[in-house]
């Protein structure tokens, strides 16, 4: 791609189509309100230049109108679930992982530092109310540069080396953000699952606000609603991602109508949604969306028994055969997506581990790899996974463009007198009289992994794996506790080994923030206190020590003050490549498998996809406003 | 008598502050907070945290603050009606708690009224025909069902009605009446879903009642002045009903002490199991996720309904039986 990039070809496509829509079909469930004059015509609720929604897969379809979707949730709080599905974000991934801008009409990119964008003139808020840039300013001015609603100040992805962006109102429709510094993460962000919001409803939210309301009548109508002052009420009035305020008004497909506490939601369709599809009508085709809340065990039993149209979350692949068995009782499909994390299970060395001995052991590389080497991962695919998985170190997917064959085998064949051979010339050569290695100090090489006993699959690996270490002179133990436990006992050190799932994002492009490579964040459960320094800036933690960890954080910082393509994908690959050859984690089977349920009836989901937080939002990138639903047929 | 009432409410008051620092300490016990947790719970699930909001959310609910202000504060809101917030669900626990509440009490009011429609004929039955075949076959039914948790029962019912009528049951009400203002219609459709969780949270609690009630019968039956009433020619049913059923009784009256907390924390498990929209999986949840005020004020209206049962069964009992009224001495 080139130094300056726009995206205009959407945009002239739905030029030349314009002139479609003006004749095109209500959607039956809004035609009365249309009739009655509650509601505008379609043709002026869309944007001027809506965009236009064609996808080129095969068995893609124009669709229905009409219909209710089941789904099921565990929480009230997974109705967050329907802004991460229904994916209207100011740009957004498509199925390839190009970022396309959608709520936007167009983004004007100079060296990933200054940002142009503009909105589709016309665009409303589900209430009907105008979309314009007096949102975004009431976000920059009212909200993320107000000290009491950020008390903390401007979300870390806006700020590049501790400043902020300029923001300038150029019109109704356009504004600019101009940093200093290049800021590549910044598009990324805007396109995540749980995106940055850098606009508000400003027209509902005045009322809460002191600026507006005045403080007093502010702080007075929040404490009648039980909050404690009027930055609280404001905070959870405007959840725009926590989605559980049916006032608050959206752009998403589908609007939320059910106030928590529920165990039923009900989403009906955006009247005012900015999407068409290639004849011109409005998008979504599906009229209400039923999220029932039930126990997450026994989704898959509910599922199974067809009381949902569309479910991934909460089936897990071990139901998957529970599934397939009532499939045609219950009439739907089981898919199998593919995840789009690094490894389905990988183990992480606590590069941080308390005891001195094994600190020095862990950090160092020849450890390491010989661990890694001492895996017999066709084993553990055969017995645990049915030999559907890959075997393959903790590096990206396939899929993506940073995929390297090279990472994926480093280290990984099963070689017990190489990995011998490594221990051995670390100077671990004492045995025991049962043959186990021992540590410098006399001490029995006993691994204790933790786990956050969650699943038996991962003790169903470290089964396995403590059967080829035994061949190394290692003894392994798992250690199972609970999530919050488990995670304390990394980030103070007292946790020597984890066993945890790989890189959340399997499929990056080189436009995607790296962090996940350099230690950046206290969860890294391989170097805990050295992510802790980077995030807590410097304060807390500990700096790395290695050369190479060192090394990461240099390339991540040249990533983030990249200014073309070319260059972040050299940073990515770089990283990419000391990872492998490090060994930071180890990579035990890749190419974990989703099951999706599908109704018979539902049409436009694909058979194959990938099931992943972030790129992805799940199925947003897959539309789930093109989805649609076959009329039952009569009995 | 008043000064025995009166020293009694007195000496609730110590005993519901141990209760309340017990209750918010066992809370706390497990590592980290609300917001550890649901971070932790994110990332399980591959999703990111805006360390930003975090740090708000930390600062607006108080949770930086050291845990004996965080206890002062709770406790101190409760005296005055406050619950407290429940962080889950963004809302003051009395709003969350809302409908619930009123839903739970009429399915737990359901089944106390279900279970003693049945277990008294039953347990009188098995009593005066001790030994029978019909004594037999109720005690074992009695026995299966005191043996079978409710939630089995429940998963068990979940499965056939699916498998043989091809019907999801659970719930408590058709779904188009979910979040809506009460109406008649409502209410009916509410009567006619709720027998199915009353059955089955109601079995056990039956077959434990026939037990009780035979057995508080057959020693009452034995005793010498119900020989002698016989002897003296009173009608068989004028001497139970006049002598030793209204003896056996008091085990009943006793037992409210316990039925009171029931009748608004109701089957929990069961609960989970039929998604019943009633307070047992809420609380539940918030302790899983260390919902702290949610939970805790939960758990302090639970045993405020503990104290207050057994201070209403302890002087209905006095009313009732002169026995427990003249022996206590505590009465003049």
């Amino acid at each position: 791609m080139t130094r300056r990039f726009a995206w205009l070809a959407l945009a002239l496509a739905s030029v030349f189509l314009s002139a479609g829509w003006a004749g095109a079909e209500e959607p039956p469930t809004l035609k009365a309100d249309v009739e009655a004059g509650i509601l505008p015509p379609m043709a002026q609720r869309l944007p001027r230049v809506p965009l236009v929604v064609d996808i080129s897969r095969g068995d893609w379809t124009i669709g229905r109108y009409g219909g209710e979707l089941r789904t099921l949730m565990a929480k009230d709080r997974d109705i967050r679930m329907f802004v991460v599905y229904g994916y209207s974000r100011l740009v957004g991934y498509d199925d390839k992982l190009n970022l396309v801008p959608d709520i936007l009409e167009r983004v004007e990119n100079v060296d990933s530092r200054i940002f142009t964008f503009h909105l589709r003139p016309g665009h409303k808020w589900s209430d009907g109310q105008p979309f314009t840039t007096a949102d975004f300013r009431y976000y920059w001015e009212d909200v993320a540069n107000n000290p009491d609603l950020s008390p903390f100040g401007l979300p870390q992805v806006l700020r590049v080396r501790d400043r902020g962006p300029r923001f300038e109102v150029l019109s109704e429709t356009a504004m600019r953000f101009t940093w200093d510094e290049p800021n590549p993460q910044f598009l990324p962000a805007l396109a995540g699952p749980s995106p940055l919001f850098i606009y508000r409803p400003a027209h509902y939210l005045r009322q809460f606000h002191a600026r507006y309301a005045g403080l007093d009548a502010a702080n007075a109508k929040a404490k009648a609603a039980g909050s404690r002052n009027w930055a609280g009420f404001h905070q959870k009035k405007d959840e725009q991602f926590r989605f559980d305020n049916p006032d608050l008004p959206t752009l998403e497909p589908w609007i939320n109508t059910t106030p928590v506490p529920s165990t039923r939601f009900v989403l009906v369709r955006n009247p005012y949604f900015h999407r068409v599809d290639r004849a011109g009508r409005q998008l979504p085709y599906i009229d209400r969306v039923i999220v029932s809340i039930a126990d997450d065990k026994l989704i898959p039993a509910k599922a199974g028994a067809g009381d949902v149209d569309l479910q991934a979350r909460y089936l897990r692949f071990d139901n998957y055969t529970f599934l397939k068995q009532n499939a045609s009782r219950s009439q739907y499909r089981v898919l199998l997506w593919e995840k789009g994390i690094g490894s389905q299970v990988a183990l992480y060395p606590n590069l941080n581990v308390e005891d001195p001995v094994w600190r020095a052991l862990m950090r160092d590389v020849r450890f390491r790899r010989a661990l890694s080497l001492g895996i017999d991962r066709h084993e553990v695919n055969e017995v645990v996974f049915f030999g559907l998985a890959k075997e393959s170190a903790n590096t990206v997917l396939q899929r993506s463009t940073l995929f390297r064959p090279e990472f994926r085998t480093a280290w990984t064949k099963f070689d017990l007198k190489a990995a011998n051979a490594l221990l051995d010339a670390i100077g671990l050569t004492k045995r025991d009289a049962l043959g186990f290695r021992l540590l410098p100090d006399g001490r029995k090489m006993e691994i204790v992994v933790d786990t956050a006993g969650e699943s038996t699959e991962e003790t169903d690996v470290l089964e396995l794996v403590r059967d080829s270490w035994r061949k190394l002179g290692i003894a392994l133990f798992s250690r199972p506790s609970q999530r919050e436990v488990f995670r304390k006992r990394v980030y103070s050190g007292k946790s020597m080994m984890t066993i945890w799932s790989g890189l959340n994002n399997g499929i990056p492009t080189p436009e995607m923030s790296p962090q996940e490579l350099a230690p950046t964040q206290q969860e890294q459960l391989q170097w805990p206190m050295w992510g802790q320094y980077y995030e807590n800036s410097h304060k807390g933690g500990e700096a790395p020590t290695l050369p190479e960890v060192q090394e990461l954080v240099t390339i991540y910082d040249s990533w983030r003050t990249s200014t073309s393509t070319a260059e972040r994908e050299k940073a990515w690959l770089r990283m990419l490549e000391i990872h492998a050859q490090q060994v930071y984690t180890i990579g035990i089977v890749t190419r974990a498998l989703q099951p999706v349920l599908v109704s018979e009836r539902l049409r436009n989901v694909p058979a194959e996809g990938i099931y992943s937080w972030d790129p992805g939002s799940y199925f947003g990138m897959y539309h789930p406003d093109t989805f649609w639903l076959e009329p039952r047929e009569p009995r | 008598m008043l000064r025995y009432v009166v020293n009694r409410v007195l000496l609730m008051i110590p005993t519901l502050i141990a209760i309340s620092v017990i209750v918010f300490t066992i809370i706390q016990l497990p590592p980290g907070n609300y917001l550890e947790s649901y971070i932790a719970e994110l990332q399980a699930q591959g999703e990111s945290v805006d360390p930003q909001k975090i740090a708000f959310l930390r600062q607006y609910y108080g949770l930086d603050k050291p845990l004996v202000e965080q206890y002062l504060r709770w406790a101190g809101g409760m005296l005055v009606g406050d619950f407290g917030y429940s962080f889950e669900y963004n809302l003051p626990v009395t709003q969350v708690v809302g409908d619930r509440m009123m839903l739970t009490i009429l399915v737990s009011s359901f089944t106390i009224l279900f279970t003693w429609a049945v277990a008294f004929p039953i347990g009188i039955y098995s009593a005066t025909h001790q030994y029978s075949w019909g004594d037999y076959g109720l005690s074992l039914l009695g026995f299966l069902g005191i043996a079978i948790p409710n939630f089995m029962l429940a998963l068990v019912m979940l499965y056939f009605a699916n498998v043989i009528f091809g019907t999801s049951i659970g719930g408590l009400m058709g779904p188009e009446f979910i979040g809506k203002p009460w109406t008649w219609a409502k209410i009916v459709s509410i009567l006619e879903h709720s027998w199915i969780p009353v059955v089955v949270i109601g079995v056990g609690g039956t077959a434990g009642m026939i037990r009780k009630m035979r057995a508080n019968l057959l020693d009452e039956l034995q005793k010498q002045y119900v020989v002698t009433a016989r002897a003296k020619g009173l009608p068989p049913g004028k001497v139970l009903r006049k002598y030793p059923l209204r003896m056996a009784l008091n085990f009943f009256i006793s037992d409210i002490g316990s039925l009171l907390p029931s009748i608004i924390s109701g089957a929990e498990i069961t609960a989970v199991v039929l998604s019943l929209p009633t307070t047992g999986p809420m609380l539940l949840a918030a302790l899983k996720s260390q919902d702290m005020y949610l939970a805790g004020s939960f758990l302090m209206f639970l045993a405020f309904m503990i104290v207050v049962g057994v201070l209403v069964s302890d002087l209905a009992l006095m009313a009732l039986d002169p026995r427990i009224r003249l022996q206590g001495g505590v009465a003049r």
